[in-house]
């Protein structure tokens, strides 16, 4: 029988795991307590709250071990591939050969919050001339050249062009280290004009024809790259076998996001559908493990949601939560504060929709990473958000911008122009560094004004 | 019914009762902080009811708000100095549209529905710029008293460029200014300017009249003047602006027991 819903510590986490593994229960070889990763020095994982299920357990264990994934495909013989800035594309194609692993640099951003600065990623990356004027995702360079973390790639593939500022300078200055990146181009995607041919994107865009079939070309560059690499040919049909497998994690994705958004009572905390939304991404280094980790939360979650229990009261405002956080603690502050999640856009909203099976698959593929909210104009994500936002039911929407990132400088202001426009819920921004502990009190007031704002506006 | 507000800020430290059936502030007090909150509120508290003459158990609840409010152990609940501002000041200001409200620490700005409801707000509590902390900075390398700036802002005849936004780097600008030979009240002036751009910059372009200005910084002249030009909208400072939140806490205070009653 699973625990009731609730959110424990690490140690009652692991107290969980223990009583699973003296029952016989079955559990996957990495599955085991997080307080071996704190001895690695993840300290952050002592100050976090948990979802109190076993579903939760093999999402955390999976995550913390893909590290470890890694470095034991590469001892296998795998090839390992960098796909760096772009969201959820370049990984479908790698993951369509069987011997290519693919993982996301750029994920080394939560590595100072994890292990609380100890890292020192930051001062590596400082050194290269990345202060704290460029966001998080810096701590990238620092894991290139420690060599502590992720095993260094064999092949480094990058979106460049309408993409992250931040991300292409630290990107280039990895490749000015000694790492080669094969570029590819993203254009910053605009709007057909009325005569000219134009293409439906998924998440309700469009874009010229002329365009697609740049991302196309420049896709094609990067699958010679990877059959090169793989010394294999990657051919439309392991394509379309690849982006069925990937339509499989999103469509579990859907189905999670659309039962813990939208159910009356809250059934999984903001936490986990965060680090649930990110395997749309990258599929922590193991595709097919992905799938069975979040078959395992969505039937918590479809049990919970049957039930009418959760992690918070009924009552608890319901939020629209946009950008991802660098503290991961931030996520916990929600519930605390008397919110929960209803509806999220982590900046890859394009990696949850499902990509078109009816199509040629590289034709397929570059109209899902040509939806990329952050390839096309603050005004079209806004959109998107608002739309979003209604679906779910959300009261108020939280940007949550990230320090130092150059996309978010100016995009909270749009959506929330937007958002005030149509949905006229409240819009609130705040700023989480990666380890946010100085200005926790300053963030709870922001959220617990949030939610005071939603309770008198519920009264009204 | 006696209710009673603690707003444990970054700054001070300040306390009011308020009472329903008469519809009016019995009592209020203000002090510094120090880095315990939950003593000098409970003090500060106390002493106010003995003024008053008053024993604790008229008062009927007791708010804390303010960036120290949950360490008050003597309050019944907390809510956020975003509502106790609203509150407090359209209990003053009947008509307020849209509320600055600077403190010693941050500042925030909050726009209010008809009905005086927080429609949304935001708020600067990274940086200090756009904060009293800012000016606390300047007053120290002027060698000046805080309560003179205003003053010193009067007489200004050109108030002295600050282009930076931080205030660290403003501080160098300062002394880089004092060097040149600027005089001191044009650059206090020009820093008065630099925190309501900086203040106005938040608000955007969605400003609803009447403003009101609130908060311990909208007790220094001149700023209320810095805030209109730089919002091009006229700024009303709200009657004892340093006590808005306490007010507010206390009038909730007062509903909330209304309601239990």
């Amino acid at each position: 029988m699973n625990p009731p819903p609730e959110r424990i510590s690490m140690e009652e986490l692991d107290l969980l795991c223990e009583r699973r593994r003296s029952a016989g229960d079955p559990m996957p070889a990495y599955v085991g307590p997080l307080r071996r990763h704190v001895e690695e020095g993840d300290r952050r994982l002592l100050r976090l709250e948990y979802d109190a299920s076993p579903a939760a357990l093999r999402l955390w264990s999976f995550l913390l071990t893909e590290e470890e994934r890694l470095h034991q495909a590469r001892a296998a013989g795998a090839k390992i591939v960098g796909t760096m800035k772009d969201l959820g594309t370049v990984p479908v194609m790698a993951y369509a050969l069987s011997n290519v692993v693919a993982f996301y640099p750029d994920g080394a951003w939560w590595t100072p919050c994890v292990m609380e600065l100890s890292d020192g990623l930051f001062r590596i990356a400082q050194s290269l001339g990345f202060g704290e004027a460029f966001c998080p995702v810096r701590a990238m360079l620092g894991a290139f050249v420690n060599r502590a973390h992720f095993p260094i790639p064999d092949l480094l593939v990058c979106s460049v062009g309408a993409v992250c500022d931040d991300f292409s300078a630290i990107a280039q200055r990895v490749e000015s280290l000694g790492h080669p990146i094969l570029w590819w181009e993203m254009p910053h995607r605009r709007r057909p004009e009325p005569d000219e041919p134009a293409v439906e994107l998924p998440g309700g865009f469009s874009a010229p024809a002329s365009q697609v079939a740049l991302v196309r070309a420049e896709l094609e560059r990067v699958r010679s790259a990877l059959e090169a690499l793989a010394g294999s040919p990657l051919g439309d049909a392991e394509l379309a076998a690849g982006v069925a497998q990937a339509n499989c994690v999103r469509r579990l994705l859907a189905e999670l996001r659309r039962l813990a958004y939208t159910a009356e009572v809250c059934p999984m905390p903001a936490l986990e559908m965060l680090i649930a939304e990110m395997l749309a991404i990258h599929f922590c280094s193991d595709r097919a493990e992905s799938i069975r980790v979040l078959a395992d939360l969505l039937e918590e979650v479809r049990r919970r949601v049957k039930e009418k229990v959760g992690i918070v009261a009924k009552d608890a405002a319901r939020v629209f939560w946009v950008n991802p956080v660098a503290d991961l603690r931030v996520m916990n502050l929600l519930e605390d504060c008397g919110g929960r999640l209803a509806g999220t856009e982590f900046l890859f909203s394009h990696a949850l929709d499902l990509i078109p099976e009816d199509l040629p698959p590289m034709e397929a593929l570059a109209r899902m990473a040509l939806a990329d909210p952050m390839a096309g104009p603050s005004a079209d994500r806004a959109a998107r958000i608002e739309r979003d936002a209604r679906a779910f039911g959300a009261e108020a929407v939280l940007v949550s911008r990230i320090p130092g990132a150059s996309h978010c400088a100016l995009e909270g202001a749009v959506i929330g122009r937007t958002v005030r426009r149509t949905l006229a819920v409240p819009v609130v921004e705040i700023e989480v560094p990666p380890v946010a502990d100085p200005i926790m009190p300053t963030l709870r007031s922001q959220l617990e004004a949030l939610v005071e704002t939603v309770m008198e506006r519920r009264k009204r | 019914m006696i209710g009673a507000g603690i707003d444990a800020g970054s700054r001070a430290l300040k306390v009011a009762l308020f009472d329903s059936e008469r519809g009016q502030v019995l009592a209020a007090a203000v002090r510094d902080q120090g880095t315990d909150h939950d003593g000098p509120a409970r003090e500060l508290f106390e002493e106010l009811l003995r003024t008053e003459g008053l024993p604790r158990r008229r008062v009927a609840r007791i708010v804390a708000t303010g960036y120290g409010r949950r360490a008050v152990s003597c309050a019944d609940t907390t809510v956020t100095e975003i509502t106790c501002h609203a509150v407090g000041v359209r209990h003053c200001v009947p008509d307020a549209a849209t509320i600055v409200e600077i403190g010693g620490q941050d500042s925030k700005l909050l726009r209010l529905n008809r009905d005086g409801t927080v429609r949304d707000f935001a708020m600067n509590d990274r940086c200090a710029a756009g904060t009293g902390r800012f000016l606390e900075v300047v007053a120290s390398r002027l060698g000046a008293a805080l309560d003179s700036l205003g003053d010193l802002a009067r007489a200004a005849e050109a108030p002295a460029p600050i282009s930076s936004m931080c205030v660290v780097f403003a501080e160098t600008e300062i002394i880089g200014l004092l060097a040149s030979g600027a005089r001191r009240e044009d650059i206090v002036a020009g820093v008065q300017a630099s925190i309501a751009s900086r203040v106005a910059a938040m608000l955007g372009r969605d400003v609803t009249s009447p403003v009101i200005f609130t908060g311990g910084v909208a007790l220094v002249p001149g700023m209320a003047e810095a805030l209109a030009s730089a919002l091009a909208t006229p700024v009303r400072v709200c009657p004892e602006p340093q006590m808005t939140g306490a007010l507010g806490a206390a009038l909730i205070a007062c509903r909330q027991a209304s309601a239990s009653a």
